[in-house]
């Protein structure tokens, strides 16, 4: 009874299907496709280093780390690290102790905490903010991109809560810092926009208006730790409006900007 | 049939026991390649941008509403945080929620104080948050988890009944980190703001029970 010499289709395409999953499975593990970069390894330099188990202060120290002894860093978070040690222990080391140890190349981390404008280039920028909105109170969220040390690009969208109306702004513009080196930085910014102003219910029937918005604005940056920054400013809101006469808002903001 | 079931079963160990030293054989062979690569690693200097850093945090969360006069609902909403440092983070939460019918309306039977429409509850919130407390818990005696309460402050907004009134957010919550960069999150959140629906402005406080989970990136 002669059989067939190769195996059917449905078996080949199993075990192919079976191949390729283990293998797949086994990949990032040899060659590590997730995860292209290499690890990051310090040595410690001082007799000694706490391992925390979170990344605070108050969480306990549950290591101790050797002279000279190898770790990998894996992550940062809000001021702390998290290593691994080569026996795979983990745990948070404070982001200071990093000047307490080497790189391969036998010198101290740059983990600096000067202000940094290049930390910022080329980055997006979010940020929330409250404000006096003329009478009424305003919240913000912006979305930004530094593109050069000096500008930034920035898209916002603005709501306001009155006593006799609410209103909505959208708005884009153009920020200028001049001094992007300094740690508390002024900027200007020239925007354009549109509001929406629905007068409230309980009120007598009055119609929404929509009309063009011109901004300038002028306010400062400070920096607070890597990346994260106070804004505070002040704008100048004029508002084309379809009536006889434009109308001006003033406007104070106040909140916090994110680079990620 | 049997046999070509006996055929896969025999068939798919071999394939694999065969093909895998290939694989593995290809990983080996770039071992040798390695001092090389391991050589121009370490003439570099280590700075913080090649470290991950992970000050994000992305929730969702369910609870209880209690929306003053209107009975109390689900609300089911979504957070964002960033946290500045051990001890401060800044937060955005964004609920919905619909509010039931007053006493009043339930009583008199026919009195509809607003339309399904109006009855529709949003809410966001900016804030500003504390962790205290720091520590762990111990679910057995080798496994802990690392937890700490926190507290918020905020302002924002609420969307209800055709309007929106300017709100203050008080909270408070229990945080539970399953892994580093997963975490529970108990908490409750106070939201308060002034509404004229009744005639006169009254202050409401519309308190939220909550369970939620996040992620950190």
């Amino acid at each position: 009874m002669p059989k067939r010499a190769f195996v059917s289709p449905p078996v080949a395409w199993l075990s192919a299907l079976v191949w390729i999953l283990a293998a797949v499975c086994s990949a990032p593990a040899q060659a590590g496709w997730f995860g292209s970069e290499p690890d990051i390894v310090v040595t410690v330099s001082s007799a000694y280093l706490d391992v925390y188990s979170g990344p605070g202060r108050g969480y306990p120290i549950h290591h101790a780390l050797e002279y000279g002894e190898p770790i990998t860093l894996l992550k940062s978070r809000a001021g702390w690290i998290k290593v691994a040690t080569g026996r795979g222990f983990e745990g948070w080391i404070k982001r200071e102790d990093m000047q307490y140890t080497l790189g391969p190349d036998g010198q101290v981390p740059e983990f600096t905490d000067e202000y940094r404008t290049d930390a910022v280039v080329n980055h997006f920028e979010l940020g929330a903010a409250l404000g006096r909105f003329g009478g009424a109170d305003s919240v913000t969220l912006s979305l930004g991109y530094r593109f050069t040390r000096h500008l930034t690009l920035e898209a916002s969208y603005e709501q306001q809560a009155g006593q006799y109306s609410d209103s909505e702004l959208l708005s884009a513009g153009l920020l200028h810092q001049p001094f992007p080196e300094w740690r508390v930085s002024p900027f200007l910014r020239m925007g354009a926009g549109v509001i929406n102003v629905n007068p409230s219910a309980t009120l007598v029937d009055t119609e929404d208006r929509e009309d063009s918005v011109l901004q300038a604005s002028l306010g400062v940056y400070v920096y607070l730790s890597r990346r994260f920054f106070l804004r505070a400013e002040y704008i100048n809101h004029h508002l084309l409006t379809t009536r006889k006469t434009n109308e001006e808002v003033s406007e104070w903001r106040v909140g916090f900007n994110a680079f990620f | 049939m049997a046999s070509w079931l006996q055929r896969v079963f025999l068939i798919v160990p071999v394939c694999t026991a065969l093909l895998w030293p290939v694989g593995s054989a290809l990983a080996q062979a770039d071992d040798p390649l390695e001092p090389m690569v391991a050589a121009d690693i370490k003439r570099r200097t280590i700075k913080e941008d090649m470290l991950d850093s992970e000050n994000f945090e992305l929730g969702g969360y369910v609870g209880a509403l209690g929306i003053e006069d209107f009975g109390s609902n689900t609300v089911l909403g979504l957070s964002l945080a960033y946290h500045i440092n051990e001890d401060f983070f800044v937060e955005a939460i964004y609920g919905v929620s619909e509010a039931r019918q007053t006493s009043y309306e339930l009583l008199s039977g026919a009195v509809e104080l607003l339309t399904d429409d109006q009855r529709e509850l949003s809410y966001y919130s900016l804030a500003v948050g504390y962790k205290v407390l720091p520590g762990q818990v111990f679910i057995s005696r080798k496994l802990a988890f690392n937890t700490h309460f926190y507290v918020t402050a905020g302002v924002g907004n609420t969307e209800f009944a055709a309007n929106r009134y300017a709100t203050y957010t008080l909270g408070a919550g229990y945080k539970i980190y399953l892994s580093d960069f997963f975490a529970v999150d108990i908490g409750m959140r106070d939201h308060l703001f002034n509404h004229q629906l009744f005639g006169a402005s009254r202050q409401t406080n519309n308190f939220e029970g909550r369970l939620g989970l996040s992620v950190f990136f």
